[in-house]
């Protein structure tokens, strides 16, 4: 079966081929398209998804050595994300699907990152624990098989990937946030400076806000807001500390509440190599097993849709082309369990 | 342009009076710019307003650019904190978000592309007074 996968929740186009359960090609505009096509692609538009969905779609069947007759399934991320990025992925799949009578599978992107750790030859085993931290997202979910995930907390503010590049623009330190403070921590002591973890009402909940407010008040108390050269190591090995400690503090309580197997950590955070570390220990210690995807599935990427879809076709999903877009995630929409 | 209200918040609860105090004022069409620096408190503000609507899920829209909520009211919550040029906010439709006069708009960072938003409108200021104290400003421009 070649199932076919389109993103476009976001900033990023990006589209996939998986053949037989093999991921065949993966390509993301901001890094494939304007090396091919000439030409820069704006950061956000839905125009910019429009240009460039048809070739790169073109360009990723090349490169799997398929024509489009020999698709069976297309997948594309219905939500969330911004309602103009959307339409143009799920209206182009829709349209595919319609014309060449194709089966359309609508993907919640979420979900998307959730599987992705299947991409990976060590894939997680059921049930799991999957943390989901990203620049927009950060989630603490128990995957119980292919269609029965329930949510056992989110942030209650900021994502965990927002957090890290706010401090890095508060640190004075450029874009990326996340790799510039991991670059710096790893020359810093981690335990310098002791920040807040939030205790929340739900107990796996997440709040990175405070943790905001914390860093500021600091950078301005010891510095008047500007940090010199020498004390950013400390301050961002401190940091990232933090976001680590919290991040690993509700996954140590679901791990002593629930019985998993597996751990998987997934979106752009997990790139982070001291939160990886923090995870293998704690894998290690339960013996459990941990899979974290490799970069490229971390971030948005259309091989984790492909992946979902195809997982829901395997499992007799079906889906009409009246399925609509859907910017945010509705409360109740992880509660299976 | 005239001043409507302002309020020294020393903590998070105060912030949520004052949010209690914006809930007869902002009515479905209207605009709200949120100006002030990381961490001054915006999407605290916006989070306790939504929470007074019964919208219990309001977070940080950085990432997203937009977060919509639905309530009784619908509310858009938008950040141009990580937009970089104005094209990129017409492409995603911003325009169809403001004039949808079945919501209300709250949008943290406004002033970095006041070009785009209405003359009549909303202007919520949050400044750090001291460590603990902020001083928030509700103006009507018109």
């Amino acid at each position: 079966m070649n199932v076919l996968g389109i993103e476009t929740s976001c900033d990023e186009t990006s589209v996939a081929v998986i053949s037989n359960g093999q991921l065949k090609v993966n390509l993301i505009s901001s890094q494939d398209f304007h090396i091919k096509f000439g030409g820069v692609v704006p950061e956000l538009s839905s125009r910019a998804h429009l240009q460039t969905v048809t070739p790169l779609m073109k360009e990723a069947l090349h490169q799997a050595m398929l024509e489009l007759k020999e698709i069976e399934v297309i997948a594309a991320t219905a939500g969330p994300g911004l309602i103009g990025a959307l339409l143009v992925g799920l209206t182009f799949a829709k349209g595919l699907c319609y014309s060449l009578d194709k089966t359309f599978i609508p993907v919640n992107h979420i979900e998307g990152h959730i599987f992705s750790g299947f991409l990976m030859e060590d894939k997680p085993q059921y049930p799991y624990l999957c943390l989901v931290v990203s620049g927009g997202h950060s989630l603490l979910l128990i995957v119980e098989d292919d269609l029965r995930i329930k949510k056992l907390g989110g942030t209650i503010d900021d994502a965990a990937g927002e957090a890290f590049d706010k401090a890095a623009k508060m640190m004075g330190l450029g874009y990326p946030g996340g790799p510039n403070i991991q670059m710096y921590a790893e020359k810093g002591n981690p335990d310098a400076i002791k920040f807040p973890i939030a205790q929340l009402k739900n107990k796996y909940d997440y709040s990175f806000s405070g943790l905001k407010t914390a860093l500021l008040r600091f950078i301005q108390k010891e510095y008047e807001g500007k940090v010199p050269e020498s004390d950013l190591p400390d301050l961002a090995a401190s940091f990232q500390k933090t976001i680590s400690d919290t991040l690993t503090t509700n996954v140590i309580k679901a791990l002593n509440e629930y019985k998993v197997k597996s751990i998987s950590v997934v979106g752009g955070v997990a790139a982070n190599r001291y939160i990886q570390n923090a995870f293998h220990e704690i894998a290690e210690s339960r013996n459990l097993k941990l899979v974290i995807p490799d970069q490229q599935y971390c971030g948005d990427n259309a091989a984790m849709i492909a992946y979902r879809g195809m997982l829901l076709h395997l499992n007799k999903k079906k889906y009409n082309l009246g399925f609509n877009a859907f910017p945010s995630i509705s409360e109740g929409m992880f509660s299976d369990g | 342009m005239k001043t409507i209200e302002e309020f020294i918040s020393e903590n998070e609860e105060q912030t949520r009076d004052f949010a209690a105090s914006c809930i007869s004022i902002f009515k479905p069409g209207d605009i709200v710019e949120l100006s002030g620096n990381l961490g001054a408190g915006k999407t605290f503000f916006v989070k306790s307003f939504c929470e007074l609507k019964n919208i219990p899920n309001a977070n940080s829209p950085s990432f997203a650019i937009v977060n919509e909520y639905a309530g009784k009211e619908k509310i858009y919550h938008f950040d141009f904190y990580r937009i970089k040029k104005n094209e990129e906010l017409i492409e995603i439709g911003f325009y169809d978000y403001i004039n949808d006069e079945s919501a209300i708009t709250f949008i943290e960072w406004g002033d970095l592309f006041e070009e785009l938003l209405p003359l009549s409108r909303y202007v919520i200021k949050f400044g750090l007074l001291d460590n603990t104290k902020r001083k928030i400003s509700l103006l009507k421009y018109e």
